[in-house]
């Protein structure tokens, strides 16, 4: 077993068994810029549809892709199951199996792992995530923050 | 009215030759990429934060400027630990005194700069760098180095203006004098546009490193660094004759590099390579910088108190230790009572834990347009644009201090710049601080 599969295994103890799991696969998730999130953040257009067209978005490896039975959308949660966000899914052939790329936005980061291994930055490259096919909404940026973030305050 | 030599405040590009011109029908920005150019629009777009905003009874309801600084200084004079995150489209004049607001209160002041290249600053701290201006690089590198970075889409104007297409002194047929590498597990348009593109396995960035360290050496690698890496030990070797057979070479080191499993480590091995490399030929590493100020905030903070970011007030004299101090983790461990965000959007670009922890504190925001922070902060005061509508200076990729003037006003009476609305936020703080003691 290689290095990165005895690291994942350990995030993934609940699907190590494959029971219950089926339909999911264990990626390791890339956020990054894209340029049209750039123009739109930059825009003041974080709060608009278009933003949600570029950002709410999952670039699979066409490998994972094709097994996972080419889903519109999918829903990406961190291992230990306490967030998750539902995204629309696209094949890439810029990525290698087991890697899904998102850009850096409110949808990617409610999944990234916050630990900073004591540096003051996440993980917001190479975060163990789970992704399965799933038929739910994609939410807007507003909505995300009305159902996830706003319970204390609003 | 055409206004010329205009600096962008959008990225670490710090691009000082936009060119703009009002007409009646519009902005129109020349010389600027997408992002600059949607920056510029927002002068005069329809979704402007145009005046203060307060919550009350759960809505956003427009209030006077007196109203929402007083409320604001309500808020962090009564703050036991009140973090200051301040952004990186502002000035450094902002972040000084953002910086003295959180001395004087006690607080915590940290900025994007350390979910940034923060990790890059720490292996800085460790193995020290060489480094060079971007001009250096422009006139002399026949060889780039894109790792963990993908310019093409981060810093659209990096490689026309500094990098790769430019003509040097010593470069003077542009592209075709250079060679360039890009280091991504992801096939990216950057990487498209290289001649080498080594696509590692995500988070093997250190042992990577280590290898072609070992590899300089005159070290064969342990077999099973091509296994971990993804990288066959026959293209590390090929990557490296062209890193040491070039006349002058850089390493822009992107946040691949700084945001993945090793972090500050991954940096520091980078920078031991950089050195170790000198012993071949000329070799330099920079901090690809993706935000626009943000080597500013590394700069001031450094200059004022010693450390470059995640600083801790609370016991009267500025303390420094990531992953204790730093926004991201004070936020997931619930260690600040209050937060102001200057011009920012934490609850966008936070992990899920912080971002939720923000909803349930007092926050006081300051910003151009409306985005997640400000649909969950108690105050909202309107932003000024820098270098666009006031004047100061930022710091560019490469550290080196850029004065931007402004090619119009501030559209409010209230507020001159985002420097100008923190100076009176820290008087009205000091207000009640002093009339309660």
């Amino acid at each position: 077993m290689g290095f990165m599969e005895a690291t994942l295994s350990q995030y993934f103890l609940n699907c190590s068994s494959g029971e219950g799991c089926e339909g999911m696969r264990e990626v390791l998730l890339n956020t990054g810029s894209t340029i049209e999130e750039g123009r739109l953040a930059k825009g003041g257009n974080k709060l608009g549809p278009e933003y949600v067209e570029e950002c709410a978005v999952c670039e699979i490896s066409h490998v994972d892709y094709a097994e996972l039975g080419f889903p519109d959308r999918v829903r990406i949660w961190t291992p230990d199951r306490k967030h998750s966000v539902a995204v629309h899914a696209r094949p890439a052939r810029s990525l290698q199996p087991g890697q899904i790329f998102m850009p850096r936005a409110i949808w990617s980061n409610l999944v990234v792992d916050p630990d900073t291994f004591s540096t003051g930055s996440p993980l917001y490259k190479g975060s163990p995530v789970i992704i399965e096919p799933t038929q739910e909404d994609v939410l807007s940026a507003a909505e995300i923050v009305r159902r996830h973030y706003s319970r204390g305050k609003r | 009215m055409m206004f010329r030599n205009l600096v962008c405040p959008v990225c670490g590009a710090s691009c000082d030759d936009i060119q703009v011109e009002m007409t009646a029908e519009g902005i129109v920005a020349k010389n600027a990429c997408k992002m600059g150019n949607a920056k510029f629009q927002e002068l005069a777009s329809p979704h402007r934060i145009r005046q203060p905003l307060i919550c009350q009874g759960g809505e956003m309801l427009p209030s006077g400027w007196e109203e929402a600084l007083d409320r604001a200084a309500d808020i962090l004079a009564s703050s036991s630990r009140p973090l200051i995150f301040i952004g990186s489209e502002t000035s450094c004049e902002a972040m000084e005194v953002g910086l003295h607001l959180g001395e004087y209160l006690g607080g915590v002041v940290d900025s994007n700069s350390t979910v940034c290249h923060g990790p890059t600053a720490m292996g800085i701290q460790e193995a020290g760098r060489v480094g060079a201006t971007a001009g250096q690089s422009k006139n002399r590198a026949d060889l780039t180095v894109y790792w963990g970075s993908n310019p093409l889409e981060s810093m659209p104007r990096h490689m026309s203006r500094y990098a790769v297409y430019p003509r040097g002194y010593w470069t003077r047929r542009g592209r075709f004098d250079r060679t360039v590498i890009t280091v991504d597990p992801r096939r990216s348009l950057t990487a498209e546009n290289s001649d080498l593109h080594i696509q590692l396995n995500p988070n093997t960035d250190f042992e990577l490193l280590s290898a072609l360290l070992a590899l300089l050496h005159g070290q064969q690698p342990h077999p099973s660094a091509e296994e971990v890496t993804g990288v066959a030990i026959r293209q590390m070797e090929e990557m490296l004759e062209l890193m040491k057979g070039c006349n002058y070479g850089v390493i822009y080191a992107g946040l691949g590099m700084a945001s993945s499993y090793g972090k500050h480590r991954n940096a520091e091995m980078a920078f031991h390579l950089v050195q170790e490399l000198n012993n071949h030929t000329k070799f330099v590493i920079g901090a690809l910088r993706g935000h626009c100020n943000v080597a500013g905030f590394n700069q001031v903070a450094s200059y004022l108190y010693g450390y470059p970011f995640g600083l801790d007030f609370s016991r009267g004299y500025p303390r420094y230790n990531p992953g204790e101090f730093t926004a991201v983790d004070l936020l997931r461990e619930r260690d600040v009572d209050a937060a102001l965000v200057v011009c920012a959007d934490l609850v966008s670009h936070f992990p899920a834990d912080c971002a939720s922890y923000l909803g349930e504190i007092p926050m006081i925001c300051i910003d151009i347009a409306s985005c997640p922070t400000t649909m969950l902060s108690d105050v909202v005061l309107p932003g000024v644009i820098d270098a666009m509508e006031c004047d100061g200076t930022f710091y560019r990729l490469d550290d080196v201090p850029i004065y931007f003037q402004p090619f119009t006003a501030s559209p409010f009476p209230f507020t001159a710049s985002n420097q100008h609305t923190l100076q009176q936020l820290m008087e009205r703080v000091r207000g009640r601080k002093e009339a309660g003691s």
